[in-house]
């Protein structure tokens, strides 16, 4: 497939400036879902085509096709040259791809068991088990459900600049959600774990453990506080650390939206935002972290990137093309879902280094406020820098002290401010957010996480 | 031979294949589409995209054990492998004792009219740019003004059949804009959107969505900190649609229902909510952005009366779910993908009108929060709600006083349910998708003062 793309290039005669790229995508996955003690869905997927696009004259022109002889493609790529030539009649802003970042190479996620080689029943073991265990547990367990993915995602990369990538990604996952219920009370308890790599990653899982750990924690739950409301003192665990540090910083450090003018943080490298003692990072080149591969899908190389350093803003997530015009290292933020997207700026895992406090120093700061574990969503409008987040559950800290359990609830913050009202950072570090993350429409997997962090004047949004 | 024959013609042979190899029932659902589209950039045009967007979904029943393929790769080869995939995956599945049959529906279906629009799927890129433009320059509030969106044209030709008989196959057009608009005075960011779409040209307000972005976004400039209090609510038609939609489509799937997560369990002929609140659903509303005259299982819906002065008339089933809960199909299986199972879900929700006028709500609010493009949605599968107020303005003595910054509503559907206190006489028409104005009694709201 590399020589076919390779030999389209080379066909095709364009201006130096202009700039045309092929990406031949290819995955293959499987998934399977056990809810109540039956299958929901036993599935195969395979997506695969071809994603063309071109910068002519300032305007993109973007096609994808399912067919992958030469004739084809070429066919497609003239169309692309076509509409980018239409698009930039209608456009007034410079765009242009740098000729500095040209990659050759081939990557691989590192995978000791190919979850290809293991059978079906082994895996459907492990979806079973887990909600059986959970079910049985009490009969105020509503639903039980557990599901197991992997995918296997082949990725080659031409452009006229000269990159010819070859990439491989394997993704690997098991997910428990248990939903204790009494009466119109119903409390949701959610994990996972896995990564990129193989059956490695998720064969150590025990069902019944893990069906009952959560079903444990949803009764729980159910005789649960309400959580409080009003601006406070938070808390949060690494799980929510990572979920939090993606939406208050990571979104409106991308690249493609500080171009847009749509990012607070347009124009801010070099500025101090956080406290000196925060440091946060992303770095896709982590083994076995769920955000983790070599290649992004413009085929650049992936490094780690800085993101603040000592409270300064040091760097965003970039694309070729966000690269290009703010004349920073594109690092191998350009990720697509598939073929038939294009590459947007984005996170692969994203961390704040951890710091010297213990929780129970953090809480005797804190003195009164809420300590929240587990991550579950949050989105943010980075234009107005202002972002949302919520738990699965936490406790409350009164006079210095863990109290009593709550269950979930949301906050919401301003970017500029928040971190710089961060008041301690924990001496523990872990990788506990694995996660999607969203952005027009394209789900890729990401994670984050870090220390236990204390930021003051978070506002809870509980319903007491 | 017709796009339409061939295409019945590849699933027709996905059935006979997947029989051949020993599948007791099989389904094929295929999707034929293209899209094109045109992104915004900083108020002039960043990307065109022209592609296609299709895929076939496959579910093969053997020995009742269920397995799923899809494919966007539509060679034979491709195809066959999907269906052997499907069929090895069912092979190896445990039994679902739950599953009865797929369904047997050879009823003719009528078509919706106003579902295709030879205009939107004949249109010249430069003509669909010019319309954009248009959007644009009414968006243009300021000179400043920063845009960003997209506008999309499709056609999608969508074909099921099963292996039973079932036999459906129709074309749908859809064009939508959403514009972004920020202005900047310093710190100051007022920062709004908006978005429609349909289904026919005719009845695409390109102009409103530019307008109205813009008119929004000046709107939510000196934006503050609220402090925390107990305030009534104000919904516009679209966070009407927003809430109350998205809390019944949950609360109401016979899916939900058999696996205790529903909120609405056991409560049909109960009352759900406040007696101002009534709802139908309409599968056959010309022109609906989601009619449809058949579902993603090829069965004819019906058109539902839902919540009845507050009492829930039924759920919403499909052909899988309709016995596990004693009802019949009510034909509302709907995929998220071509790769997904079919489950329950609403078409296009008609909210009943009251007979206050929407200005009088808002004169007679002493203090509360209008919410305008907004949701107060649960989080995940919880009844809880705790939503961030991005779209909301504070109202004293009838009057918008500030748009709201870093505040949230918590809540739960249950209570947002119950606390409907006052329903409008105008209604807003989306596509088929109408709702009222609305106001909810005092909820908790968190404020960042």
């Amino acid at each position: 497939m590399l020589d076919t793309l390779e030999q389209v290039i080379n066909e095709v005669t364009l201006s130096p400036k202009d700039f045309l790229d092929i990406r031949y995508s290819h995955t293959m996955g499987e998934s399977f879902t056990f809810r109540n003690d039956r299958f929901d869905s036993v599935s195969n997927q395979t997506i695969g085509g071809i994603a063309i696009r071109a910068l002519i004259d300032n305007a993109w022109g973007f096609t994808s096709i399912v067919e992958t002889e030469k004739e084809s493609i070429l066919n497609a790529v003239k169309k692309v040259i076509k509409i980018a030539k239409i698009g930039s009649k209608y456009t007034d802003q410079e765009r242009k791809i740098s000729d500095k970042w040209v990659f050759e190479g081939k990557g691989s996620t590192k995978v000791k068991i190919d979850p290809r080689d293991i059978d079906k029943e082994t895996k459907f073991e492990k979806v079973i088990g887990i909600e059986k265990a959970a079910r049985k547990y009490s009969d105020r367990i509503a639903e039980a459900s557990s599901t197991y993915q992997e995918s296997h995602s082949n990725e080659i990369i031409v452009n006229n600049r000269g990159t010819r990538i070859e990439n491989d990604v394997h993704v690997i996952r098991l997910m428990k959600n248990i939903v204790g219920r009494e009466g119109t009370k119903m409390q949701n308890v959610f994990d996972s774990t896995g990564g990129s790599g193989g059956w490695e990653l998720v064969e150590n899982w025990v069902p019944e453990d893990e069906g009952i750990k959560a079903a444990v924690q949803a009764e729980k739950l159910l005789s649960a506080r309400s959580p409080p409301s009003g601006k406070m003192n938070v808390i949060m665990d690494s799980s929510l650390t990572g979920v939090y540090i993606h939406e208050a910083l990571g979104h409106a450090v991308e690249a493609d939206g500080v171009i847009a003018k749509y990012s607070i943080l347009e124009g801010r490298i070099n500025e101090k935002i956080g406290i000196d003692q925060l440091d946060v990072y992303d770095d896709p080149t982590i083994p076995t972290l769920r955000g983790s591969y070599e290649y992004d899908s413009e085929g650049t190389k992936t490094k780690k990137r800085t993101i603040i350093k000592e409270g300064i803003l040091k760097g965003y997530f970039h694309t070729l093309e966000t690269a290009t015009a703010l004349d920073m290292e594109p690092k191998g933020g350009g990720r697509a879902l598939n073929f038939n997207v294009t590459p947007l700026a984005r996170m692969g895992n994203t961390y704040i280094d951890s710091g010297d406090m213990k929780l129970e120093e953090i809480v005797e700061i804190a003195k009164d406020g809420v300590y929240l574990r587990e991550s579950n969503s949050g989105y943010v409008v980075p234009a107005k820098g202002q972002f949302y987040f919520n738990c699965q559950y936490g406790y409350f800290i009164e006079n210095g002290e863990i109290t009593d359990m709550m269950g979930n609830v949301g906050m919401s913050g301003m970017i500029l401010e928040v971190l710089q009202n961060t008041f301690a950072i924990g001496d523990s570090w872990e990788p506990a957010f694995r996660g999607s993350c969203g952005k027009m429409g394209q789900w890729i997997p990401i994670s984050g996480g870090g220390p236990n962090l204390g930021v003051s004047d978070l506002v809870v949004g509980g319903n007491v | 031979m017709s796009s339409e024959i061939k295409h019945h013609d590849l699933a027709k042979h996905i059935i006979d294949y997947g029989i051949s190899l020993g599948a007791d029932q099989i389904e094929a659902y295929v999707l034929f589409g293209s899209v094109r589209s045109v992104q915004i950039e900083r108020g002039s045009i960043r990307r065109f995209t022209d592609k296609s967007n299709s895929g076939l979904g496959i579910r093969l029943i053997k020995d009742k054990s269920i397995g799923m393929a899809s494919t966007t790769i539509f060679t034979s080869d491709s195809i066959e492998s999907t269906v052997k995939n499907a069929y090895a995956l069912a092979k190896v599945s445990p039994p679902d004792q739950n599953f009865n049959s797929l369904p047997n529906d050879t009823r003719q279906s009528q078509p919706i009219p106003d579902k295709f629009d030879k205009n939107i799927a004949e249109m010249p890129i430069e003509d669909f740019t010019e319309i954009l433009l248009e959007s644009i320059q009414e968006a243009t509030i300021r000179e400043d003004a920063v845009i960003n969106g997209n506008f999309s044209v499709g056609y999608g030709e969508r074909v099921i059949i099963n292996s039973l008989g079932t036999e459906r196959s129709s074309n749908q057009t859809s064009i939508s804009g959403y514009l972004d608009v920020k202005l900047q005075d310093g710190d100051d960011v007022g920062n709004s959107y908006y978005y429609d779409a349909a289904t026919t040209l005719k009845n695409f307000d390109y102009i409103k969505i530019g307008k109205t972005a813009g008119e929004r976004a000046k709107k939510m400039l000196g934006s503050k900190k609220i402090t925390t209090a107990t305030l009534p609510i104000l919904l516009d038609p679209e966070s009407t649609y927003g809430t109350i939609a998205t809390i019944l489509a949950s609360g109401i799937n016979a899916f939900s229902v058999y696996n205790k997560t529903a909120f609405f369990i056991d409560k049909i002929g109960d009352k759900i909510s406040s007696d101002k609140l009534n709802i139908i659903d309409d599968p056959f509303y010309p022109g609906g952005t989601d009619s449809a005259s058949y579902d993603d299982e090829g069965v004819i819906p019906q058109k539902l009366s839902l919540v009845k002065e507050g009492i829930l008339q039924t759920y919403i089933t499909d052909s899988y779910t309709a016995p596990l809960v004693n009802l019949e199909n009510t034909g509302h299986a709907s995929r998220g993908s071509f790769a997904a199972r079919p489950s329950p879900a609403p078409y296009t929700l008609q909210i009943g009108k009251g007979s206050t006028s929407k200005d009088s709500m808002l004169e007679d609010m002493k203090e509360g929060i209008l919410l305008i493009s907004s949701s107060l949605n649960p989080i995940g599968r919880n009844p809880q709600i705790s939503t961030q107020i991005n779209q909301g303005f504070f109202v004293k003595n009838g009057e918008i006083v500030h748009p709201i910054k870093n505040a949230v509503i918590g809540s739960t559907v249950f209570d947002v349910y119950e606390k409907i206190n006052v329903v409008s006489k105008e209604i807003e028409n989306r596509s088929g998708h109408i709702a009222p104005w609305m106001e909810l009694l005092p909820l908790q709201v968190s404020g960042g003062k």
